[in-house]
């Protein structure tokens, strides 16, 4: 086992001519996160979750997932697309029975089932009858039950209500809780995953901007509002400035102590993100051990592993 | 398969990518089924009406009512039938092939369903191997089991009733050409349901090519082995070819020769020169010739056909392979 769930080296995926939906995006997620990744439409997130999946393969770059290529390890990987893809004809004993005959020694019928009923699901109904939220449930009953070392979950909770959705992440917690499972969950809704999410990757423009533990992304920053000039602030990196009533508010990664007449506070998870989403041009911010450029990357592949 | 074997303990049969496969199509496994089952029945039927009402000595002279099921008698009723079938057992590999890019392959793609059987425990390479052994062995059953269905029904007809052995229809059902094209459809389906990714597009350009491949294979499969060649002095106007020509063979070209072995068609140009027709003044008709395979070719192009179709079977199954592992990692 590696303590690195997913480590991507300038990785890009480019569809043709529609474009590049990644371009050298560079990031380590330590293993046993429960890591959000959160950026705009079009972002690259599900390219980033797909390829992970070993759905499709990198243009450029390389990415290993739990120390090795995403194809080798595909049986400890498990994988909710975003529109929850599921066969239409079958009933969900029949799905879970899927997953069974799929994922042959790790199946955990017992957990799968145990999914589908806390939903109330009847087992005998068919796929093609159910609701998006409904849908939702099946497809991380198959998840789950295939006990996967890493969840990639896409846009997972869309489609539930807020019951359901409360309901799901709970088994879902207790789960990774109790396996040590890595969770990926991607949205472009910010606050949806914050509360139950410890590690956080934005991606905008198909790159990482930021990448840390959730924490200490918020300890790196302070929001700083004053009435000098944003010069006075030049020895710490400004990542948005903004002309409030009360003179400047910005967004800064302090390098030491603010000067005087600056009032310095902690900014929210949600102003971190739009802050660095407004401002596409500031650096990017990959905390010590999330960064593959900087991480002791000796330790884990000294273990004999292999990247891509 | 039955929907009890579906349904009952897991056999080593019945597991895996292959329990997921024929679940999935059960409701197209089950209608194979009752197909072949109403082509057995609809073939014993018609045998039996053929015994049962024979024509019937002076019973018409010359135009016949149609007084048995539309038919004269149940003998014409079973040639007609067998006529049909035969034909209709040329689209048995269109059929496969539909079914296979269409539902099989492109709409699992469409639907985005490969997401789900591509991010399990088997590795996509190992799904479409899985894919490409249950589709053959299954459509290999079904044209033999179709094809045993006709020579039951045609036993006694071949050679007979309009029908010999080298007519489209009846050259593919008697041999294993009609299995190499279905192997054909279900590596041609597959491929294009890889790369086309939408059902109906990818199952009408399968019916397409495997339609085209089948007619024009069907067109030059006389040239794959060389003919018997015959030959004679031209010493009558009726040159004796029917006498040369061995029971059974099929001719693919006749007409005479002059002096130099320079061929003409016999209609055109005669021994004795005949008026309005346009052969060349100057020339000399020194014998007839004749082209046949004989009955014992059957089996050298049908092996040499069905090689070729399954060489290019095999070149799409390798083809999807490829397309599937330059797509995922």
């Amino acid at each position: 086992m590696t303590d690195t769930a997913i480590e991507a080296a300038a990785l890009g995926k480019s569809y043709g001519r529609r474009g590049r939906a990644l371009d050298d995006c560079s990031f380590r997620l330590p293993a046993g996160r429960i890591c959000a990744v959160v950026g705009p439409n079009g972002a690259g997130k599900s390219t980033l979750l797909a390829l992970a999946a070993g759905l499709i393969r990198p243009t450029t770059g390389a990415l290993t997932v739990l120390g090795g290529a995403p194809a080798d390890t595909r049986p400890k990987i498990a994988y909710v697309a975003q529109d929850k893809p599921l066969y239409p004809q079958l009933s969900i004993a029949d799905t879970l029975r899927l997953g069974a005959e799929l994922n042959p020694g790790r199946w955990d019928a017992e957990l799968a089932e145990r999914v589908v009923q806390e939903g109330e699901l009847d087992p005998a109904s068919r796929v093609r009858t159910l609701s998006g939220g409904q849908r939702t449930r099946v497809a991380l009953a198959l998840a789950l039950g295939k006990r996967a070392e890493l969840l990639l979950l896409d846009e997972p909770m869309a489609d539930l209500d807020p019951l359901a959705r409360h309901q799901l992440m709970g088994t879902l917690m207790a789960q990774a809780a109790e396996h040590g499972t890595t969770v990926v969950m991607s949205s472009h809704i910010v606050g949806e995953l914050a509360d139950s999410c410890d590690h956080l990757l934005l991606v905008s423009g198909g790159r990482v901007r930021l990448g840390g533990p959730i924490d200490d992304l918020v300890d790196a920053h302070t929001l700083v509002t004053g009435r000098g000039p944003v010069a006075e602030l030049a020895p710490h990196t400004v990542v948005e400035s903004r002309a409030t009533g009360r003179g400047t508010t910005a967004l800064i990664r302090p390098e030491g102590p603010v000067g005087p007449g600056w009032e310095a506070q902690e900014p929210s998870l949600e102003d971190l993100l739009l802050a660095h989403l407004r401002s596409p041009d500031a650096p990017a911010l990959l905390t010590p051990g999330t960064d593959p450029r900087t991480a002791p990357l000796a330790a884990p592949l000294a273990e004999g592993e292999v990247t891509v | 398969m039955s929907s009890s074997l579906l349904k009952g303990p897991r056999t080593s049969l019945l597991k895996g990518p292959r329990w997921t496969e024929l679940r999935l199509h059960r409701t197209a496994l089950r209608t194979t089924l009752i197909a072949l089952v109403l082509a057995a029945a609809v073939t014993a039927f018609v045998r039996w009406a053929a015994s049962a009402y024979p024509p019937v000595e002076g019973a018409c002279d010359g135009v016949c009512e149609p007084t048995f099921l539309g038919f004269a008698n149940g003998e014409h009723l079973l040639g007609e039938a067998t006529v049909q079938a035969s034909h209709a057992l040329l689209l048995l590999p269109l059929l496969i092939g539909v079914f296979i890019a269409g539902p099989f392959t492109a709409r699992e793609l469409e639907s985005g369903t490969h997401q789900l059987a591509w991010t399990q425990s088997v590795t996509p390479t190992r799904w479409l191997a899985s894919r490409l052994a249950t589709a053959t062995t299954l459509a290999v059953a079904t044209a033999l089991v179709l094809m045993a269905i006709f020579r039951f029904g045609a036993s006694d007809l071949l050679g007979a009733w309009n029908m010999n052995w080298p007519d489209r229809g009846v050259y593919e059902a008697t041999g294993p050409a009609l299995v190499a094209y279905c192997l054909f459809a279900v590596a041609v389906g597959t491929l294009v349901g890889l790369l086309v990714r939408r059902t109906l597009l990818a199952a009408s350009l399968t019916a397409l090519v495997t339609g085209t491949v089948l007619a024009v294979l069907g067109s030059v499969r006389w040239q794959l082995w060389p003919v018997v060649q015959a030959s004679g002095p031209a010493t009558t106007m009726e040159p004796h070819w029917m006498k040369v020509l061995p029971r059974g063979a099929f001719m693919t070209d006749v007409g005479v020769t002059n002096a130099a072995g320079e061929r003409f068609i016999a209609r055109q140009c005669t021994p004795d020169q005949m008026a309005h027709f346009p052969c060349p003044s100057d020339t000399r008709i020194a014998g007839w010739f004749l082209d046949y395979h004989p009955r014992s070719h059957f089996w050298y192009t049908q092996f040499i056909e069905s090689g070729i179709v399954l060489v290019l079977a095999a070149a799409a199954a390798y083809a999807a392979f490829r397309v599937l592992r330059r797509r995922t990692a």
